[in-house]
């Protein structure tokens, strides 16, 4: 059904990368396939090779690469968010989508506020009265924003009528968005009102109109109206199932263990909860101690694993680390009971593997995302059991662990919403991650859906391939007791009260943590603000570095070294003493850091050296006699949607 | 330790791959030996269950022999289509998946509502579909049926959600070996099984409606084995019987056991499959009907 993929790829959507091959032009596809036999390097070199394909764009395409990376960072801090721990499960994901779109109180108080400026609001609609006159007569120099996509095309400009349609658009949006601001209310609602307006008048831009849109109607004309019939056939596809939203990758865009998800290694653990994979060694020296990685249990461990040379599970390996990662199972109805202290136990079991199969007493641990508030809640409770000892270094990744400043979804969303959702999943049994990714789609409609209801549906083309878009399509469930122990958990803020919270019977204080810890954020993740995860210096009692890295939540994350734009800031002296390098202040902070060139990830394998034990011969074999090798690796979990 | 070397260990490989825009959870367990060239045997499932919980007849099968397990779209780790399927779509896109995992050509063995599938597979698609296997199935809805309470029970798939309420029911409506130990069909059941969403179940319900493959079974030419169980609440035991009386090239096996018995007692059942599939079979043109009661 989705075979037509390749030659209609349209050259506009075709994001300028920044780093390593994300994107695969039309031939990759053919050419991935056919050497599928002889392994996954190849297929990268294939992807590589197919770029000079795109090459005659490229002079044609200069003029784009500022707007097209505007566009792929939007992609990549959006396609983040689902990775987000606390901001989007308090979503109301019980209510339907139409239900969020109605203002209820905001919208009496929106009201409200507009009768009681009555000049202001006159004012406003004399003024849209003016410039639509004005736009009538062709004089009106309303022109949309420079990094525009939606406009980019020249007959908005040069063609009268298109142009009239546009500036009268341009013009009635903005006095909408402006009564929001006369409106005088309170941030709450402000918020939701601004929210349900930009959608309105996002959702109401003639690009979206296929009878409106110059570039949809040449098309149209060129295709005969194929692209009509293609996109019609591609919404009733993508709306039939949840998530309700256009695709933002084909289905067979991947296919995880092939393309991402490739680094060698075998599953040695598998409990109910999890699968504990075991990298194989590429260097003949390893670190002694092993280091264990907590992905999120909101998306698939993959994200730390996509394609050769944009995979930081790759780049530890090839680093001299030995490298086990827990891979979360998908939890259905049957796991509604799965709650943080399943999770936690998951930890403390996947380190004592760690340990058996290596032969030492200690493991480094990195906790990503919700991922790290489990893996924080866990070391906690070791301090308090006086077993710190066992972890040699923590690391942290766009983790907020201080929920005080949360971000901006957190205006949309009130306790007695947060109490139904989770009535709501516990009815279910869990949390379907689709509701979520439905959301989320809706709190940044210009780049999640607008985009491509005009390139999917109107133009009839087929959404590009970028991995990182596939990983966040690829959605899991959350269960029961996980969504209400989360939630719990940010309603109180308890990870910052010692005591409030608890793991495994034991109070969790995180005080009491004194390891050395690397801290890493990203400055524009929108979700997980940098301020957010700069909290965490201040709640750990060790020496706490960190690192704040260009880009937003994923984008920072996934940052391999050799991007000669890649930079990061960290305190001078390097330590991380709380107080003197981590002052209380983020913004004092930020003015003594200082910027360094290149990629965290090198800084951070310099860290974790000093940190994982001596160097030693690499092991033979994976798994020892307890922990025999099951599968390789990605395992089976990562293939349950 | 290479990856080869984990492989050669546990050769059963999970993967998803997309079919006509359908991305499907495959195990696929190469043939090795002296299997290497043969067709290998694609495993249809039962109502509602995911591929492990074919686990335990994989165990006996004959450890050369190339095995395809799937989980049907919207069940298991399977995508959920957009829209329901008559089962003869879903045949269709089986055969595509096995071409796109390089099998022109395999045998097929059904399990209760895989039964179906298998049949249909074999109608539809006579050269590539080599040898049929038929457990505990019958003829769709022109068939012998079972007791209303037990039809009521398999009209939804509370029991593959709910381990309690599975473990209640599975003595009646799997019956054999079950009867006296329910708590086992909720362990195959529920062991390391994944759930899929209540509409799959249901898809999967209704593909079935108003078909039978009681017109075509004449039609049949591959070889088939019937087997059947004594006591199985679900299939009784005319079906299979009647199914091998109307398939020109078959055998009849009937077991003594209930709906599950390929799973409970595979280390019996399995070499009888095996043997079928490696032609120890009587003359395909000499139509003979075995019974071992």
């Amino acid at each position: 059904m989705t075979t037509a993929a390749g030659p209609v790829r349209p050259q506009k959507t075709a994001a300028k990368k920044s780093t390593g091959p994300k994107k695969k032009s039309p031939g990759t596809k053919e050419s991935a396939g056919r050497t599928k036999s002889t392994g996954s390097s190849s297929s990268a070199a294939a992807k590589r090779a197919a770029s000079p394909e795109a090459a005659p764009e490229q002079t044609a395409e200069h003029r784009r690469d500022a707007e097209g990376e505007t566009q792929e960072s939007a992609d990549l801090s959006a396609s983040t968010a689902l990775a987000t721990p606390l901001d989007l499960l308090l979503a109301n994901a019980s209510a339907s989508p139409i239900r969020r779109f109605i203002p209820g109180m905001s919208g009496v108080k929106f009201t409200a506020g507009l009768v009681r400026h009555p000049r202001v609001v006159a004012r406003r609609t004399a003024g849209l009265a003016y410039e639509l006159t004005r736009v009538g007569l062709g004089r009106s120099r309303l022109a949309p924003g420079e990094k525009d996509r939606r406009f980019s095309e020249e007959a908005w400009v040069k063609n009268p009528v298109f142009k009239r349609t546009l500036q009268s658009y341009l013009a009635v949006g903005a006095a909408a968005r402006g009564l929001v601001d006369d409106a005088g209310l309170d941030w709450g609602d402000d918020q939701r009102m601004r929210f349900i307006v930009d959608n309105l008048v996002e959702a109401a831009a003639p690009s979206n109109n296929p009878f409106l849109n110059p570039k949809v109607i040449k098309r149209t004309i060129d295709t005969g109206g194929g692209n009509l019939v293609e996109g019609g056939r591609r919404f009733v596809q993508d709306f039939a199932t949840a998530p309700r939203v256009p695709s933002m990758v084909e289905a067979d865009a991947f296919e995880v263990g092939r393309d991402i998800a490739v680094t060698p290694g075998a599953v040695v653990l598998r409990t109910d909860v999890f699968e504990l994979i075991q990298y194989t060694p590429q260097t003949p020296k390893v670190r002694s101690v092993p280091m264990l990685i907590v992905p999120p249990t909101i998306n698939k461990y993959y994200v730390i694993d996509l394609a050769e040379q944009r995979s930081l599970v790759e780049y530890l390996v090839q680093s001299g680390q030995q490298v086990f990662c827990i891979s979360w199972r998908n939890p259905d109805v049957r796991h509604a009971d799965w709650g943080l202290d399943t999770y936690g136990q998951a930890i403390l079991e996947a380190m004592k593997a760690c340990e058996d199969i290596t032969g030492q007493d200690k493991t480094a641990i990195f906790g990503i995302c919700s991922g790290g508030m489990i893996a924080s809640m866990v070391m906690a409770h070791l301090a308090d059991l006086g077993e710190q000892h066992r972890v040699a270094a923590y690391s942290l990744a766009v983790t907020v662990l201080d929920q005080e400043q949360a971000g901006v979804t957190s205006a949309l969303l009130s306790h007695k919403a947060a109490a139904a959702s989770t009535q709501a999943s516990r009815e279910k049994g869990y949390l379907d991650g689709r509701t979520l990714a439905e959301i989320f789609a809706w709190l940044r409609p210009n780049d999640l859906i607008w985009n491509y209801w005009v390139n999917n549906y109107l133009m009839g083309h087929a959404p590009k391939a970028f991995d990182i878009l596939y990983w966040n399509a690829d959605s899991v469930r959350m269960s029961a007791a996980m969504h209400r122990d989360f939630m719990d958990l940010a309603i109180r803020n308890a990870l910052v009260t010692p005591g409030a919270a608890t793991m495994l019977g034991t109070k969790v204080d995180l005080g009491q943590v004194t390891t050395d810890s690397y801290v890493v954020a990203g400055i524009a993740d929108h979700l997980c603000k940098w301020e957010s995860c700069y909290q965490t210096t201040q709640l750990f009692n060790g020496d706490t570095k960190f690192v704040l890295s260009t880009s937003g939540h994923i984008a920072a994350m996934v940052n391999p070294p050799g991007n000669p734009k890649a930079s990061f800031q960290t305190s001078p002296s390097g330590r991380g003493q709380k107080g003197t390098d981590n002052p209380e202040d983020t913004q004092k902070w930020l003015t003594q850091a200082v910027k360094v060139k290149g990629s965290w990830w090198d800084d951070w394998v310099e860290w974790l050296s000093v940190r994982s034990g001596e160097e030693r011969t690499k092991p033979r074999k994976l798994g020892n006699a307890t922990y025999q090798p099951l599968d390789e690796a990605p395992g089976t979990y990562v293939h349950d949607r | 330790m290479t990856a080869e070397h984990a492989r050669s260990r546990a050769d059963d490989h999970v993967r998803n791959v997309t079919v006509r825009g359908i991305a499907a959870r495959v195990s696929v367990r190469p043939g090795v030996g002296s299997h290497t060239d043969k067709p290998p045997l694609l495993l249809c499932n039962g109502i509602g269950t995911s591929l492990e919980a074919l686990q335990p007849l994989v165990d006996q099968l004959h450890p050369d022999r190339g095995l395809v397990r799937f989980d049907v779209p919207g069940v298991g780790g399977s995508a959920l289509p957009p829209f329901p399927y008559p089962i003869a779509g879903l045949a269709s896109w089986v055969t595509a998946l096995m071409a796109q995992l390089g099998h022109r050509r395999f045998d097929v063995l059904g399990l209760s509502w895989g039964g179906g599938l298998a049949q249909q597979l074999a109608v539809q698609a006579p050269r590539r579909v080599r040898r049929v296997v038929l457990v505990a199935t019958g003829t769709g809805a022109l068939m012998v049926p079972a007791r209303p309470r037990v039809l009521k029970i398999m009209a939804t798939p509370r029991r593959h959600r709910d381990p309690a309420y599975a473990a209640k029911v599975a003595s009646e409506i799997y019956g054999g070996s079950m009867r006296t130990d329910g708590a086992r069909g909720a362990a195959l059941l529920h062991g390391a099984t994944r759930s899929g969403p209540k509409r799959g179940y249901y898809y999967q319900l209704a593909s079935m409606a108003g078909w039978t493959s009681l017109p075509f079974l004449g039609l049949l030419r591959q070889p088939t084995l019937v087997m059947g169980g004594d006591d199985d609440p679900i299939i009784p035991v005319a079906n299979p019987k009647l199914q091998a009386a109307l398939i020109p090239h078959s055998q009849l096996h009937i077991y003594q056991g209930g709906h599950l018995g390929v799973l409970t007692e595979a280390d019996e059942l399995a070499p009888i499959i095996d043997r079928f599939l490696d032609g120890d079979s009587p003359d395909p043109m000499n139509r003979d009907q075995e019974n071992t009661r």
